[in-house]
């Protein structure tokens, strides 16, 4: 390869690695929505049809199933007990980990990264196979489902919260807060969590994604939660079910954009402030 | 009674032995500096004043007090570490305002003190400002002020300066002991720093293997070191071999020297002597040798003269103007004055 060659190879390589990055993504999501919303086969389109018969007739139909808004009201408030649940067992986890037992951080991860390997058929079928005889009305409630995707979401939420930890340094933000008088109470509250915000809105952003998304344990335990609902509403009408996938892609990519934008504000009244 | 006392601590971390046997007294208002090695247990010893970790044995007092199972936020003490530890979240007034609120003191008086501390550390105009935003020797001034602000009954200082650049680093030496003394405020000062150690100290702890080799003002320390290994550690040192001999007299290479650390070792022992480049001189008469380098600086010079007789590398601290007329590979010869040259007794 000549000299020449390779240094226009160096200068346009990258923008045509992101081109074909962009294309791979972009182009699946925008034959998404062109079969959410456009009444067009395939066959028949031509310049003069590619702007007719565009229609949100299939989300509107979606909306107005009469499980639309129950299953949807269910996984969010699975998503919230999850995100709660997680959060009150891996941020101290994680915490006393590195403060107290350095040495098991390698141990610790690779626990956190178990429910990854474990398919969650299996998953669902052990505990349901402990819970059934032993504890039947824990199965029996919607919340049910809400341990289960603790435990699926831990391979992405520790590491978030693992990488927050570690992007700051704990040890000595907590001694020196334990040595202005501040109690454990005051230190987690005044010098860790605030500083960690960023990482725990990013776990929290995951695991309402894997809540949202997830289906198999939901219907093995046979809850109408909205992954099955969608599931099962694609079956009866595909252009419907296409835009709720496509609606609920959007969705959660703007609640990532918003927690994006607000871990920034911080940062961004911080370099206010230097303009004097 | 004594500000902070460290009565026979002992501390082991596995089969490490970090303290044994640490026996230390600080009085109201000195500033004592711990100065050792890597692993020597200094910062050991602080953390375990702070309450930080936990002595296997032996008492931590203040004011005469037993604070040894005290919980860190229940000791008043402040505390600046080696990392920069502003919390990256609050502004410099709202760090320096931290320990003032945790100690539950109304909100007009809180903004008084942060005000009057800031002035202190000569940082009232960046209150403002974020940790991100302000140089390292900012920061360290901002983690002083906050140490300060609680009025602790001790102030800790775990190597405040080592992450800073050199100029940096005298400067706020500086700043600290003007302020430690316009402040009066019992300081226990951790370093590895031998310089920084001996500029700002009023007494100096020198530890090894986590025991006090030598307890003493920087002067005793840097003329009068109690062992080999602070003589070794604190500043620079020659060694020479010699002999012990009569009425306190050690034979170097031939040449005489009365050494009064001497007297007592047998007459005829063969025997390590250290001695400061300022206690050579070049002189005629004295241990033969080459020039071998001349490093200027400032208000001496330091001549590295290669001894011909043990082909052994000696510096020689001359005064200003002495070496002028010195190039490299003159032949010197090297007068020894033993006056307060350490004995190291050969096996």
């Amino acid at each position: 390869m000549s000299a020449r060659l390779r240094a226009w190879l160096g200068r346009v390589g990258p923008s045509l690695v992101l081109l074909a990055s962009a294309v791979f993504f972009i182009a699946p999501l925008l034959s998404t929505a062109r079969a959410a919303f456009h009444k067009v086969p395939t066959i028949l389109l031509n310049r003069k049809t590619w702007f007719q018969k565009w229609s949100l007739e299939g989300l509107r139909r979606a909306f107005d199933e009469p499980n639309f808004w129950p299953t949807l009201s269910l996984s969010l408030k699975l998503a919230f007990a999850t995100v709660m649940i997680t959060m009150l067992l891996l941020v101290p986890t994680a915490l006393f980990v590195h403060l107290r037992l350095p040495r098991a951080r390698a141990l610790v991860e690779f626990l956190t990264v178990l429910p990854y390997v474990v398919p969650p058929i299996a998953l669902v079928a052990g505990v349901a196979a402990f819970f059934r005889p032993n504890a039947r009305w824990f199965l029996n409630s919607d919340y049910a489902l809400a341990p289960f995707y603790v435990v699926m979401a831990m391979p992405f939420t520790y590491r978030a919260i693992d990488a927050g930890i570690k992007a700051i340094d704990v040890r000595t933000l907590v001694d020196a807060s334990r040595s202005l008088g501040g109690t454990w109470a005051t230190t987690v509250r005044r010098a860790l969590l605030p500083n960690l915000v960023a990482s725990l809105l990013s776990s929290a952003f995951l695991t309402a994604t894997v809540v949202l998304g997830e289906f198999t344990i939901a219907s093995t335990l046979a809850k109408n939660t909205f992954a099955t609902f969608s599931f099962e509403y694609f079956g009866r009408d595909a252009q419907g079910g296409v835009g709720l996938a496509l609606l609920t892609l959007v969705a959660i990519t703007a609640l990532l954009g918003v927690l994006t934008l607000l871990t920034r504000t911080k940062s961004r009244k911080a370099m206010a402030a230097s303009r004097y | 009674m004594s500000a902070l006392t460290f009565a026979g601590v002992r501390k082991t971390f596995g089969s490490n032995v970090a303290l044994e046997g640490f026996d230390l007294d600080l009085h109201h208002g000195e500033l004592v500096t711990l100065l050792g090695p890597s692993g020597c247990g200094k910062t050991t010893a602080l953390r375990i004043a702070a309450g930080f970790e936990r002595a296997d044995s032996g008492s931590i007092l203040v004011e005469g007090a037993d604070i040894g199972k005290m919980p860190p936020h229940r000791r008043n003490m402040g505390m600046v570490f080696q990392s920069y530890s502003l919390f990256p979240n609050l502004t410099v007034a709202d760090n320096v305002e931290y320990g003032l609120r945790t100690r539950r003191i109304a909100k007009p008086q809180r903004t008084a003190r942060v005000l009057e501390i800031l002035e202190l550390v000569q940082l009232g105009a960046l209150g403002d400002r974020y940790a991100h935003q302000l140089s390292g020797g900012q920061q360290q001034r901002v983690a002083l002020a906050r140490a300060l602000a609680v009025q602790p009954q001790v102030l800790l200082l775990d190597e405040p300066l080592s992450a800073l650049d050199a100029k940096v680093r005298t400067t706020l030496r500086d700043e600290i002991r003007r302020i430690q003394t316009e402040v009066g405020i019992t300081t226990l000062f951790v370093t590895h720093d031998q310089e920084e150690a001996l500029a700002i100290s009023d007494r100096i702890c020198v530890m090894s293997n986590g025991c006090i080799e030598q307890l003493g003002t920087p002067t005793d320390v840097y003329r009068a070191p109690a062992t080999a290994f602070v003589a070794r550690f604190v500043g620079t040192m020659n060694e020479l071999p010699g002999e012990v001999g009569a009425g306190g007299e050690v034979d170097v290479l031939g040449v005489r020297t009365s050494v009064p650390n001497a007297a007592h070792l047998e007459v005829g022992s063969a025997l390590n002597l250290l001695v400061r480049p300022e206690d050579l001189t070049l002189a005629e008469g004295g241990l033969v040798g080459t020039v071998a380098s001349i490093t200027f600086q400032g208000a001496s010079t330091l001549v590295g003269v290669r001894l011909v007789i043990i082909d052994r590398l000696v510096s020689v601290d001359v005064g200003q103007g002495a070496a002028d007329r010195l190039v490299i590979g003159d032949r010197v010869g090297v007068g020894v004055n033993g006056s307060n040259a350490v004995c190291e007794a050969v096996a």
